[in-house]
C-alpha cells in the first residue's frame, strides 16, 4: 500500500503545484498589463491635459 | 496604443465557465481518490496495488492522447494556410505544456507501480522508452520556443517540430502490440475496444479519466490565457510604456524612470532609452521614424 500511498501522492502533488503556479503566473502577467495600461492611460489624461 | 490592442479581460460568463471547469475537476479528483483508495475492491492477481490503475492510465490518456495529440492538431492547422492563426500556435503551445507535466506524472506513477510489480522503477521497454523520449522531444519543444525570433516564425517552426515529435505517439500506443514489452497491452483502448475491467473498477477507472480530463482543460485554458498575456507583453507594449513614462519623468525633472521598478514589479527598471531623438542618440527605438508607437521586435 505504500507504493499506492506514494504514487497518489507524487502524481496529485505535481498536478496541484503546476496549477498553483498556472493560477501565480496568470495573476502577475494580469497585473503586469493592467499597470502597462494604467501607463497609457495616465500618460494621455497628461497630454490632453496639457 | 489603441484600445483594441489590449488583450481584452475575461467575460464574466467565461470566467465562470473556467472556474466551474476548475471545481468540477478538482470534485472529480476527490472522487477517484475516495473511490479507488478506499471503495474499490483489492484485485485478486496485484493486491492493492491495482489502486495505482486509477491514476496511471488517466494521466497517460491525456499527456499521450488529448495533450500532445491536440498540439499536432493545432500544429497542423497552423501549418494548413487556409487555417493559419496564432491562436493554434498558443493553443499548441499550451497543451504541449500541459502534456509534459501529464508525461512527467505518467513516467513517475507507472516507476512506482513498476517497482513492486516487475522489481524494477525502470526497464528500457518499449512503451517506457517511447514515453520517455516523447517527453524529452517535447522538452525540446518548450525549449525551441524560447529561442528569440518573431512570432510568425517561431509558430512555423513549432509546429513542424510538433508534428516531428507526435510521430512517437502512435509508435508508443501500438509498442505493447508490435514488440513484447513489459507493459501490458491496453486496458480500454485494445483493438477489440472492449475494456477488460468490470463493476465498481470500471465505473472508477471512468470517472478518473473524465476526472483527469477536466483538470487537462482547465489547465489548457488557464495556459492558454498566459500565452494570450505574455505575448502582449512581449510585442513591445511594455517598452514603449515604459519608454513613455521615463521620456514623461526625464522632462518633468524627476527620476521616476532610473528608479521605479518595472512593470512586472520584479525589481528595478533599467535605463531606458528616451523616445525623444537627441543628437547623440537620433530616436533610439526607431519608433519616431517609424510614426507609429510601435517597438521593434523584443527578443524573447
Amino acid at each position: 500500500m505504500n507504493y499506492v500511498i506514494a504514487g497518489y501522492s507524487i502524481v496529485l502533488g505535481i498536478l496541484f503545484l503546476y496549477a498553483a503556479q498556472l493560477v501565480w503566473r496568470r495573476r502577475r502577467l494580469t497585473r503586469a498589463v493592467d499597470r502597462v495600461v494604467a501607463f497609457h492611460e495616465d500618460g494621455a489624461r497628461r497630454t490632453d491635459g496639457g | 496604443m489603441s484600445a483594441t490592442r489590449v488583450p481584452p479581460p475575461l467575460s464574466p460568463r467565461a470566467r465562470w465557465t473556467v472556474r466551474s471547469i476548475g471545481a468540477a475537476a478538482a470534485v472529480g479528483m476527490a472522487l477517484t481518490v475516495w473511490l479507488g483508495l478506499w471503495v474499490t475492491p483489492p484485485d485478486q492477481v496485484q493486491g492493492n496495488l491495482v489502486r495505482l490503475v486509477y491514476i496511471h492510465p488517466g494521466v497517460a490518456w491525456v499527456a499521450l492522447y488529448l495533450a500532445f495529440g491536440l498540439a499536432a492538431v493545432a500544429s497542423l492547422l497552423y501549418l494548413w494556410p487556409r487555417t493559419r492563426s496564432l491562436f493554434w500556435d498558443r493553443l499548441a503551445a499550451a497543451a504541449v505544456e500541459v502534456g509534459v507535466v501529464f508525461n512527467v506524472c505518467t513516467l513517475v506513477s507507472g516507476s512506482i507501480w513498476g517497482r513492486p510489480t516487475w522489481g524494477v522503477y525502470w526497464a528500457w521497454d518499449a512503451r517506457l522508452t517511447l514515453t520517455a523520449i516523447l517527453l524529452v522531444l517535447f522538452l525540446g519543444y518548450i525549449a525551441l520556443r524560447r529561442l528569440p525570433a518573431d512570432p510568425e516564425k517561431r509558430a512555423k517552426r513549432s509546429a513542424f517540430v510538433c508534428l516531428f515529435a507526435a510521430v512517437d505517439i502512435p509508435i508508443d500506443h501500438f509498442s505493447v502490440l508490435w514488440w513484447r514489452t513489459l507493459h501490458q497491452g491496453a486496458t480500454v483502448l485494445n483493438p477489440d475496444l472492449s475494456p477488460t475491467i468490470h463493476g465498481s473498477m470500471a465505473w472508477t477507472l471512468l470517472i478518473s479519466f473524465l476526472s483527469l480530463t477536466l483538470v487537462f482543460v482547465w489547465m489548457l485554458l488557464v495556459r492558454y490565457r498566459i500565452g494570450v498575456l505574455e505575448d502582449w507583453l512581449g510585442s513591445g507594449e511594455l517598452d514603449v510604456a515604459l519608454r513613455q513614462r521615463q521620456a514623461e519623468g526625464s522632462s518633468a525633472g524627476t527620476a521616476d524612470g532610473a528608479t521605479g521598478t518595472d512593470a512586472l514589479g520584479t525589481g528595478p527598471r533599467e535605463p531606458v532609452p528616451s523616445l525623444v531623438p537627441t543628437p547623440s542618440s537620433p530616436d533610439p527605438a526607431g519608433v519616431v521614424a517609424a510614426g507609429h508607437p510601435a517597438v521593434p521586435e523584443r527578443a524573447r
